[in-house]
């Protein structure tokens, strides 16, 4: 096995094991010793990721694992991101993410937005209870790609409605995802929305699947 | 015989006893809107006023002839009285249910004050059980209690509550030890209310969170506390989301009756836990009375609960205020018409 090799796999088992001061150090001994930070996040970080999504969807990790797991892959990146070049002319996307109003969970929002932190996106985190003209204000001041808004429970749902008609009117362009227990594909089509993932454990396997995907089309697997 | 009232039906059902046909009712919150419009007020003001709470669960019982009323409609009633906060949004158009905006961020800070009961919306509330024992004598009276991990969870940051479970094991079960003993102090309190049933609603407990293994060290335990301690009313133990691999355990905590939602396989649960169990659910309330276009869609849901093996037809979560008036109506007349064949615990006269 290659020093490259080695390094990869060990940040992936970092990831894994949930060990954060393992991951660190990994992501540091990546930059050491010249791994393309691309390259660590993506075959390391984000390739343990997926393992953990295949232990999430077996029930050997539930939430509390999938948690610690994304802790660690946030200490390897956080290391790393600074170092990765953007090619100039690659255009990047954006998305606003937040929990919408009446809502003050917020694991499957984060979980979602690690995946877009793993891609490299600029990330606008509202946070959670956001009132529903914040959401469309931001998206209209930075123009994002994509909005994704997230509900845990029935009881604050509707709110996202509201804020796919008001965004949708004035910018039919932008991609929006919603996601929560309650949002099922029947409730995101009702509702306007162009994506959505079930319920936090969904998220959390959307999520992953996401970066799966990801990693494949930075291979060139897919296009 | 002259039919039962909606208490009596209630009561018998949670004793077992035969009843003309199945109770409608429900654990989880069952206001309506068409309830809050009659009355001529908004959502955000029935959390805090005693006569409006009342008022609303009664007038929603009588417009849709439900058989029992269950309050509070929120879970932040305690957290509140712990000095959490509330966040109401009164200002906000359309129906959002209060929250606890201030959790405590780790273990160290909490601080849970002795004289909770007695503090925030809680005296209230009480108030409000009182108003509908003598303006609804008739009508059954459920009160609810968040179960202690979900309590937990209302009262500190759920990602630092997770997380801790692997963490800090040791010290998030001292604290859930602290919880469980809020949630056996409001059981005994709701006790001398005179309800005719407590729900425990352990909602963030469920498979889509927990392992089976840590339910069964950090939740189960709790629970039975919890059960124990509910000596003189029977109690109904409630799990929304995935519970098929606990509902063993759920069972082995010691309610008088499990509550399940839609993610059950309620088959199933009856062929594990047999006849003699009382069980409630478990149909999605928001898409069973809120989206469905047809009443006779509606009255299929209902009846394959009922055909599933239940003793009571329960929404799996509240009930979404904003329902379809015909969809309520076909919910509760089709629970009447056709469960007035026995259901698996429970006879008819």
């Amino acid at each position: 096995m290659s020093a490259q090799e080695e390094i990869l796999a060990a940040l992936k088992q970092a990831v894994v094991d949930y060990e954060e001061d393992d991951c660190a150090e990994a992501a540091q001994r990546a930059l050491d010793e010249g791994v393309d930070p691309m390259l660590a996040v993506m075959e390391g970080l984000a390739a343990g990721m997926e393992e953990v999504g295949v232990l999430f969807d077996t029930n050997e990790y539930f939430v509390p694992e999938v948690l610690m797991c994304a802790d660690a892959l946030y200490k390897g990146l956080d290391i790393l991101r600074p170092h990765i070049t953007l090619q100039t002319d690659a255009p990047k996307a954006s998305v606003v993410i937040g929990s919408i109003q009446g809502d003050v969970h917020d694991i499957g929002k984060n979980l979602v937005k690690m995946m877009f932190d793993v891609a490299g996106w600029d990330v606008y985190d509202l946070g959670r209870d956001v009132p529903l003209e914040a959401f469309v204000e931001k998206q209209l001041d930075v123009k994002s790609d994509v909005l994704a808004m997230s509900a845990m429970m029935t009881t604050t749902m509707m709110g996202m409605k509201k804020v796919i008609a008001m965004v949708k009117e004035k910018n039919p362009d932008c991609l929006i995802m919603l996601g929560g227990a309650p949002v099922t594909r029947d409730v995101a089509n009702l509702f306007g929305a162009d994506g959505y993932a079930e319920s936090a454990g969904n998220a959390v396997s959307e999520g992953i699947k996401m970066i799966g995907r990801l990693r494949e089309y930075q291979k060139g697997d897919i296009k | 015989m002259s039919a039962l009232t909606g208490k009596q039906r209630v009561q018998k059902l949670f004793k077992r006893e035969p009843v003309d046909t199945m109770p409608c009712f429900s654990g989880q919150g069952a206001v309506v809107i068409q309830a809050i419009e009659k009355m001529g007020t908004k959502f955000a003001k029935i959390h805090t006023d005693a006569r409006l709470l009342a008022e609303s669960a009664i007038t929603s019982a009588r417009i849709f002839n439900m058989d029992a009323v269950v309050i509070p409609y929120d879970m932040a009633a305690v957290a509140e009285a712990m000095g959490r906060g509330i966040s109401l949004y009164d200002g906000a158009d359309g129906i959002i249910y209060p929250t606890v905006p201030n959790k405590w961020k780790n273990l160290d800070e909490i601080d849970i004050p002795k004289d909770y009961l007695s503090r925030g919306r809680l005296p209230m509330i009480d108030e409000a059980f009182k108003i509908i024992k003598q303006e609804a004598p008739d009508l059954g009276v459920g009160a609810w209690v968040l179960g202690p991990f979900t309590l937990a969870g209302q009262i500190m940051e759920l990602d630092i509550l997770l997380k801790g479970l692997k963490k800090q094991k040791e010290q998030i079960e001292i604290f859930l030890d602290q919880v469980t003993q809020v949630t056996v102090d409001m059981v005994k309190h709701y006790q001398t209310l005179d309800v005719d049933f407590i729900s425990v609603r352990d909602m963030g407990s469920g498979t889509d969170l927990l392992s089976p293994r840590m339910w069964k060290t950090l939740v189960g335990p709790n629970l039975k506390k919890v059960f124990d301690a509910i000596t003189c009313v029977p109690s109904v133990n409630h799990i929304c989301g995935s519970t098929d691999m606990i509902i063993e355990m759920m069972h082995e905590c010691g309610a008088n009756a499990l509550s399940v939602d839609q993610k059950n396989n309620v088959a199933l649960t009856r062929e594990k836990l047999g006849n003699d169990v009382l069980l409630f659910g478990n149909f999605d309330p928001y898409k069973t009375l809120t989206q469905l276009e047809d009443v006779k869609e509606v009255e299929a849901v209902i009846k394959q609960c009922i055909d599933n093996g239940l003793d009571a037809v329960w929404p799996g979560c509240d009930i979404w205020p904003d329902v379809k008036k015909e969809n309520m109506e076909a919910y509760v007349r089709t629970v009447k018409e056709y469960g007035k064949k026995a259901s698996p615990a429970v006879g008819r006269i």
